[in-house]
Formats: C-alpha cells, structure tokens, sequence
C-alpha cells in the first residue's frame, strides 16, 4: 500500500508508464500466485501420478505383481464395448441437460430479471434452494419419488401412456436416464440461471432502451442486443456446465450405480479404481475421461473464442 | 449504487456518475409506464412465481414427506404417509445415528465454510491480476485452472489418499479443505474473472492517470465495485464444497471429518438388509434446513450482487 | 455410541494456506494419545448397535488392559470392503479389529492383510463354530478369520398361499414347485434380482444346490481361474432365473429387487414364498406392531429350508454374517485377538442375536432361551448354517460377483443356452485384463 510521492508523480510520463508496467507485472504475478501454486499442488501431482499409473498392470491387493505395460491399459479399454457405451450415455448426459438447463436458465434469468418487485425476491429465494441442495439429497429425493418400492409417480402419472403401477423406472436406461437428467436438470438450473442473470444485468441498460426506441421487437431486443452482450456469461456458464455434467457421478452413483445402461465414465473409473482397486487400468480410465474434457473446453475455447484473459473487453 | 463514484474521484469519472443517474432514471420508469395494466400483470407473475415455486420445492416437499414415513409406510404409493410419524428424526437425534449425523453435520459445515473462505480470498486476488493486470503467465494461471476443474475428481482421489496418508492429513479437516480448494478455486477464478472483466476500468484506468497505484485503484476503485461479485463467487463456492460427496466418501474414515454427503451412504435400518430410506431422508432435510435459512437470509445479498453490481455501479 | 476420537487444536484450520506447517502440527496432534490403555480400533459394519454394546462389555472385561472403540463402515458390503482394502494396503496401523463379509476374506488374506489367527484361537473356533460359517473363515485350508455371526437364508412361505397351492412345506420344496404354485396362484416369488451383491448370492445358492462350484480352482491365480457356470448345475440355475424373469413372476420391481424390497412385497398382497435373511422376521414384527401391517399376519408366515434346485439334492443356502479379523499392521495383535475371543463367546453371540437380530455362528449360543422365544425359526436357523455354502472363495470374488451381476440381472434376459457360456468368458476375460467391468 504504498503512497505515490510527489517528485514521481512530476516525472515524465514515459518513465512513470515503464515502471508502472514492471510493478504491474511483479503484482500480478504475486496476487495471482497463492491460488496458482494450492491448485498446482492440489492436482500437479495427482495428475502426473495418474498419467503415470495408467502405464502399470497395478492391483493394489496384488503390489508384487506391478507390471509396466506401457499403453496397453488404453488398448484394453478403447477395444472395449463397455468404454464406448459409457461415453455415449456421459455425452448424451452432458447434451440434454446442458441444453434444457440452458434454456430454463434463460428463461429463469430473465424471470428473475424482470419480475415484478413483490415476486422477484421470492423467486430468486425459491431457486436457490435447488441450487444449494447436496447433489445427493437431491438424488434421494428424485429417486424416491420414482422408486417403485418407495414412489409414488407411477400412480401420479398414469395419465401417460407407457406409464402404470407397474413401471420399474430403474430397470432399463432410457427411463432411469430419464430420472436421472430430471434431478441433474432441477439440481443445476439455477447455477446457470444465476450465472446468465448476471449476463443480464450486465448488459447495458441504454442499449436495450436505444434498440427499443428504435422500433426493435422484444425478439429483436433478445436476439440482437442482450444475447451478443451476453455472450462472456453464456459461455462461462455453458462451459462449466459442460464439463461439470460431463462428469457425472454423485446422481448415479445413488440412484442405479450404473446399472441397465446408466453408468457414465466417472463411474467407470471409480468402480475401476476404488472397487476393483485395479489401479493401472482405472487411472487410464481417468486420463482417457480428462483428455474427453479437456478437448470439450479446447473447442469450446478456440471454437466459440471464449477467452477469460482478453483483458479489457469488447463491450 | 453509489459505491462507483467515491468523493475524491467523482471529477475524473464523469462518464460513471452519469451512467449512474440514468440507471437511476431507467429504474424508477417502469413501474410508472406499467401502472396502467397492473392487476393482469400482476397476476401472471403470480402465476409464473408459483409455478417456478412448485417446480423448486416439489422434490423437497416430496422428500419431507418422505421423512415422516414409517418404514412399513415407505411403500404407500401416495406422497404423503398415511400418518405422520416423527420415528426417523429420533433415529438421527436420539437414535443410532445420533453420533454420525451430527458429527458429520459439524464437519461439513467447518470444512465448507473453511474452504470457501481461502478459495475466494485467492480467488478475488487472482482474477483481478487475470482480468486487470499484465503479467507473464496469465495464460498459464488460467489454462491450469481450467485444467484443474476439469481433471475428473475420481482421479484425483487414490494419489491423494496415499500422499495424505504418508504426511497425516488423511481423515483431517484439512485433508478435506486442500482438495476442497481444487474445487472451489477454479470456478472462483473464472467467474470472478468474467465479473471483473466487465467492469468499467476506465474508472480504474482514471484513478491511476490520477496518480494512484495498481494496488491503491484495486483497494480504492475496485473493491467495492468488486464485492458482489465476490459474495456471489463465494456462494457458489460455498455451496460446491457442501456438496462434494467423491473426496468426503474416499478420504475420510471416521468421525473426525466425514462430511453429510459421505455420512448419508452410513445410514441403516434396524438391520443391515433394512433400506434406511426414512433415516436418510431426515437428515436430508436436517442438511436442508441451513441451506434455506442461508437462501433466506442471504438472498438480498446474493439479489443485489447479481442485479446492482459491477456494471450497473 | 462409539467415542470420537482425541480432537486436536481447531487452530490448526487457521494454518489453512502454510501446508508444511499445518502438517507438522497435525503430526503432533496424531502423537498425543493419553498413554496407559492401549485403544483398540473396531470397524464394524453397520447394525442395531450391538458391536459397540460388546466393544465395551469387553473392554470393562479385559479390566484396562484394552479399551475398544468402534469406528463405523458403510452400509454396503461392497463399499466396507473398499474402506477396508485401502487402508489396509496403505499399511494402516489402526486396523486392530475389522467385522468382515466373508466373501472379501481371500482377498484380504492372500496379500497377508490379515494377522495370522493364534493357534488356541484358531482350535477353540473351530470346535465351536458350525460349518457353514467355519468354511467362510478359512483360506487355502487355514483360519483366517473368527466367525463372529452367522447369517443364512431361509425359504418363507405365506402358510395361506401354500396351502391353496397344495404344497406340503414339511418336505423339502424344489425351485421348480415354487415356480409352479405362484404362477397358479398368480402371486409374486421373493427373490433378489437387482444388479446387486443379493444377485450373486442367489445364483450360487442355485449353483451349489445343484452340486456344483462356480469357481472350478479357487486358488487358481487370476490368469488361470475358470467358472463353471455353464455345467449342469449352472444351466439349471440360469433357467429357474430366466423362468421368473421371463414370466413376471419377481413382480415389476425385480430389476431392483433386493432383500428389503423382497420382504416389503411378502408382507403385501401378492406375497407368496420368499428366500430371504431371519430379519424378515423381527422388522415385519415391528411394522405389526406399528400398526402399519395387519395383525394376524406373522401367524400367516412360515418357514423352512432353503428351495432344492434339483428334486432330491440338498439344498446349498447362502451363506452371510460377519467375521473377525485382525490387521497385520495392528500394533497390539495379541489384545486384538484377546478381544476377538472376548467378542465372539457363545454369550455375547447369543445377546447379539437377541438385540441384533443376527444369528450365533456358535451353535453352542442356540441354547440360550432368550433366542427361542425370539426367535422361533432358530433351529430351522441352525441347521440351515450346517449345510450353507460360502460363496466363490477367491482374491478375485468382487470381479466374479460383478461380471455375474452385470450377465444375470435383469433376470429376464438371461437366456440358459447362452448366458452361462458367455458369463464364463466374460470372466476370464477380465480376470486376464482383456476386458473392463
């Protein structure tokens, strides 16, 4: 907290600005250093550990027999059925829901956003409750709900056709995957509602009044104004959102444990190296899940130009 | 709204202050243009809030219910049990489960509170460096962050255990913390990265061509435009770290720091083939109740973060 | 119930963010145990309450020599034994005494996890303990473990449904008669058929009625270990599974179905005959007595042994239960095996069963009145231990229970021409590394 003195502040402008420039670096560097190293420390190490793990034939009840087998653990699991069914349920996961969520984001957002004064807090109250709920409890309550032991929406929607006292919903994958997206969709809607409304009220108020002036249509207004000066929360959002729904597990986890077809990779590799504590393969497993993401977050970057550290902005 | 314009620089922010009064100017208008069709509008948002509320509190609502069936009850078919019986709420208060529930309930609030305070204090400092500042390596911060909460937890647990087995912190508040932070830090960074990006630093670019340093225009201009931004960030990161169940059911083992989520897989019936459904489903809502006193009491904050912050000023 | 264990300074949260320093004040915290009594740590699956009531029965028995605290494991076995295993191949010196599910006994014992049983120990156990039970405790022909409980599965019957269906439920009853009389009196058979541990349980009951083992060399190692799943016996069974699946005779819940939902549809309507464990019999009980089922209907409910999978050949119930074992990096073997034999005397079996609910491994305990007015299926009890049959023995068990419930569950899809060979390969595969679970 240093004070700037007066002879400095009489120096000429050019000499202010270089130093300026060099104290701005050592700040950065040291604000930005604490979280850097923790996280560093957190995953570096775990990281290169798995990568180098997956190179073992290793069972933790079995140290004697460690074998070094190079990338074989990655054959074994691309040649395999079960590797490509997971990843298909992760993908279709991380699709339907990001995209409904996106959605019924928006729309919560720009409730939120526009609600009338008496409704707004209640609002922004209720969705937050789903927001702040423990993935798990939210898991329990959905698989509850449809359990056929403990449920009782076969009787509540026999309306529909296909549905009857009789439906086990978690004994085949499309109707658990169903339960399952319904309880990841409710449970983390709000999170991107919350994020998008901060998109919302970020975007200048003089822009929407001018287009409106202007003659714009409401959809116009959406469309041509507050969605491009959105589009830094939208895509942080649809980001996270993505990646974290890619790697599904607590909802599964409770509700079927992956199995008739529900099971996504997450859970592969913990059944992998936490159930049958083969420690290689399921470090593989890991890698390959990371690798999936971080390809997600590289089209996602370079594709869609979302970048964090453009400093300053085009707004 | 009147954080932007601080007495001292209210000459160099001209651009700001009048931003500022037409916002004030935009705010009162509506309600003034939306008095003529008011019951209608009324109404519809009425209906709309009720029906957001039953889509929010439904599966709460159901869970509760739940909670006060007894285990014979469970399997009624109705939502509602077909007496209301306080059973599972002894079995976690003054029951067998007494000891894990309310153990677990202590850890998980101390852990959580704890992780999320580091993370945001880091997190705040990092991204105004990402978002404010040039430095070498910004790009790196931000490219191990994203990795970092991309790297699929699962992962990171076995490493973790056998390190934190070798130097103590395995089954420790702080063995829970650290691996919290890999969690919390990430997102904290990126979104306080996205709010601070949109922040008008023409105020803090005028307050530094007044002579102020990096660190006196952070202190000075940025903070309090900042601070919703981070009370936001801090309940995301808050309520991420109360969730988390993979690292509380891996790197714990005993009371001493199994958090709610981890504790809920120890729940039993009367025998271990009984499904402690009811049990579960009581502490579920035990777990919820500071969750919603904490939506209630924070939700202006959280309100006005959201809506009066950076940009608006 | 159980005692937290010696909590530290909460300063040390405030050296949050200094890593090294936060480490070292928590390796100082580790040290400070009070001295005197040594503790020892019990992981205990979860129950009644009952281990802890004998945790500290014994520690005031062993007159401060010991003190017993309990540590809770989760809830499914499955998921105790990955607690169990990881600490254990972590060299974790506080694994004094662990409650174990037989099943996982080999893989524990084959790496040299488990402290080798005392001698004394190992005679007095085997003269006590039935059969059933001793065969869950022994790995390549020596005592591995101390049966502490034992748990089998009884065939319970609705006396109303067996009645009309004319079944005489004195003689021993095939899978094939249960079959028949619930499709006759379109009623619901309880069974286990979720993709489950329970699964696999049913399956070998089957198999091993039939005469056969699923595993051919139980010490084989993982590269040349065989199942035989597709022999007589295994075809048998995959066709008494896929007859239930495919005739709805599991009821709609079957794909979910474990013991608990299996005893919930006994109690309804469309209960008929039902394999499952001796709690049945103390929760429906108590939901009588809660009022929530109709009063006469523990009168309705009878019990004998286990279904035959072949008319003639004796029946082969599952085998459950827990035994004792002690860590091989414990720091106090011999007052851990001290405790064990304090555990599991016939007097504290015999109380566990009456508090707990979970059947004495000592049949010696069976005497006690208590269990007799409790329990009157005791004898049926008992003798069904005499004949129960362990699971595959093996260090590789969780691979084989997980590819036999991912082949046989849904029930339905089980197909007896080809499941069985298939499931053979699917093991082998994996056990070789070739595929993944």
């Amino acid at each position: 907290m240093s004070t700037v003195s007066a002879p400095e502040r009489a120096s000429g402008r050019r000499r202010v600005r270089s130093a300026r420039a060099k104290s701005e670096a050592r700040l950065g560097m040291m604000l930005a250093a604490p979280a850097f190293l923790i996280m560093l420390f957190v995953v570096l190490y775990p990281i290169v550990q798995a990568v180098w793990d997956s190179l073992f034939s290793f069972r933790l009840t079995a140290p004697a027999d460690k074998e070094f087998v190079g990338l074989k653990n990655y054959g074994t699991i691309l040649t395999d059925p079960v590797f490509w069914s997971d990843l298909g349920v992760t993908l279709l996961i991380t699709v339907v829901t990001v995209a409904v969520e996106l959605v019924l984001g928006f729309l919560l957002a720009l409730v939120m956003h526009h609600a009338i004064k008496s409704t707004k807090g209640l609002v922004r109250t209720m969705i937050l409750v789903p927001y702040g709920i423990i993935t798990v409890v939210s898991a329990f309550a959905w698989f509850y709900m449809f359990s056929i032991d403990s449920g009782y929406m076969n009787s509540w929607l026999s309306w529909l056709p296909g549905v009857d006292a009789n439906l086990n919903w978690f004994a085949q994958g499309s109707t658990a995957l169903f339960v399952i997206m319904l309880s990841e969709i409710w449970k983390t809607t709000p999170f991107i509602s919350l994020l998008l409304l901060s998109g919302l009220a970020q975007v200048p108020g003089d822009l929407t009044e001018a287009a409106a002036v202007d003659g714009a249509t409401r959809w116009q207004r959406l469309t041509r104004v507050i969605l491009p000066n959105m589009k830094a929360a939208i895509m942080v959002a649809v980001l996270f959102r993505a990646m974290d729904a890619f790697r599904i597990f607590d909802a599964i986890f409770i509700m079927t444990n992956g199995a008739y077809g529900t099971e996504a990779l997450s859970l592969l590799a913990y059944r992998t190296s936490i159930g049958r504590l083969e420690i290689g393969l399921g470090s593989a497993v890991s890698v390959i899940l990371f690798l999936c993401v971080a390809l997600m977050a590289f089209i996602a970057v370079k594709g869609f130009k979302v970048d964090l550290a453009d400093r300053g902005g085009n707004q | 709204m009147s954080t932007v314009a601080t007495p001292d620089k209210s000459g160099n922010a001209p651009d700001t202050s009048a931003h500022g009064r037409t916002e004030a100017g935009r705010s009162a208008a509506p309600p003034a243009r939306k008095k003529s069709g008011t019951g209608r509008i009324t109404l519809g948002w009425w209906v709309l809030t009720v029906l957001i509320g039953i889509w929010c509190l439904f599966p709460v609502f159901s869970i509760l219910a739940t909670s006060f069936k007894t285990p014979s009850d469970l399997s009624n078919g109705r939502l509602l049990p077909t007496s209301w019986s306080t059973v599972n709420y002894e079995e976690i208060f003054v029951g067998g489960s007494r000891e894990l529930f309310l153990t677990a309930l202590r850890n998980s609030v101390g852990i959580s509170v704890i992780a999320t305070v580091v993370a945001v204090v880091l997190a705040t400092l990092c991204a105004y460096a990402i978002a404010r500042l040039d430095f070498p390596g910004k790009r790196l911060v931000l490219t191990v962050s994203l990795m970092v909460s991309m790297f699929p937890v699962i992962s990171l647990v076995t490493p973790l255990f056998n390190v934190w087995r070798t130097i103590g912190l395995y089954d420790t508040w702080l063995g829970l913390i650290i691996p919290y932070l890999s969690l919390t830090l990430p997102i904290s960074i990126w979104t306080l990265a996205a709010f601070f990006k949109q922040i008008p630093w023409e105020l803090d670019q005028a307050a530094q061509v007044d002579g102020a340093t990096p660190l006196q225009a952070f202190r000075k201009v940025i903070v309090p435009l900042a601070a919703p931004g981070v009370f936001t960030t801090a309940i995301i990161a808050f309520f991420i770290a109360w969730n988390d169940f993979v690292y509380g059911i891996s790197l714990t083992s005993t009371e001493t720091a199994r958090p709610v989520p981890a504790a809920l897989a120890f729940f039993t019936g009367a025998s271990q083939f009984e499904s402690p459904t009811g049990a579960i489903s009581a502490a579920a809502i035990i777990v919820t109740i500071p969750i919603v006193l904490l939506v209630l009491f924070f939700q202006k904050q959280i309100v006005a973060g959201l809506t009066n912050g950076a940009v608006k000023g | 119930m159980t005692t937290p264990p010696t909590r530290c300074g909460r300063g040390r949260m405030l050296a949050a963010t200094g890593l090294a320093a936060a480490a070292l004040v928590l390796s100082g915290c580790a040290a400070d145990d009070g001295g005197g009594t040594p503790v020892l740590t019990w992981y205990t699956n979860p129950d009644d309450g009952g281990q802890a009531t004998i945790a500290q029965q014994c520690t005031e028995a062993s007159d401060g020599r010991y003190r017993i605290e309990t540590s809770m494991l989760p809830t499914e076995a499955s998921a105790q034994r990955e607690q169990l295993t990881r600490r254990l191949a972590a060299g974790d010196s506080s694994m004094d005494i662990m409650s174990l599910d037989p099943p996982f006994v080999p893989e524990l014992a084959e790496p040299g996890f488990l402290a080798p049983v005392p001698q004394e120990l190992q005679k007095t156990a085997q003269e006590n303990t039935l059969d059933g039970a001793l065969a869950g405790a022994t790995w390549k022909d020596e005592l591995v473990t101390v049966p502490f409980w034992a748990n089998t599965q009884l065939l319970w019957y609705r006396k109303s449904v067996a009645e009309a269906a004319g079944l005489d439920m004195d003689k021993p009853v095939t899978w094939d008669q249960l079959i028949e009389a619930a499709e006759a009196e379109d009623k619901y058979l309880g069974v286990q058929g979720a993709r489950a541990e329970s699964m696999t349980v049913w399956l070998n009951a089957l198999v091993a009625g039939g005469g056969d083992e699923i595993i051919v060399d139980p010490e084989a190692s993982a590269d040349e270990m065989t199942t035989n799943l597709a022999g007589e016996a295994g075809t048998k069974a995959a066709e008494i599974v896929s007859t239930i699946g495919k005739k709805g005779l599991g009821g709609p819940g079957l794909p979910t179905q474990r013991e608990n939902e299996a005893m919930l549809q006994f109690q309804g309507d469309k209960g008929s005959f039902m394999v499952n464990w001796p709690f049945i019999w103390a929760a429906t009980n108590a939901s009588v007595e809660a009022g929530d089922l109709p009063e006469d209907l523990p009168e309705d409910i009878g019990w004998t042994t286990y279904p035959q999978t072949v008319e003639g050949h004796e029946a082969a119930p599952p085998l459950g239960g827990i035994n004792l074992g002690v860590g091989a990096k414990s720091e106090h073997q011999d007052l851990a095996w001290d405790a064990v034999s304090c555990i599991t005397s016939a007097e504290h079996q015999a109380d566990y069963f009456v508090t707990n609910g979970n059947p004495p491994a000592d049949p010696k305990a069976y005497e006690d009145e208590r269990i007799k007015d409790a329990y009157p299926m005791a004898d049926a009890i008992r003798d069904s231990l005499d004949i129960a049959k362990p699971r595959p023995q093996t260090p590789y068990y969780n691979e084989v229970s997980t590819a036999i419930q991912q082949r046989y569950a849904p029930v339905s899809g089980v197909n007896p021409a080809t499941t069985p060979e298939e499931t053979n390969t699917f093991i082998e595969q994996i056990l070789r590394g070739e595929r993944l679970l």
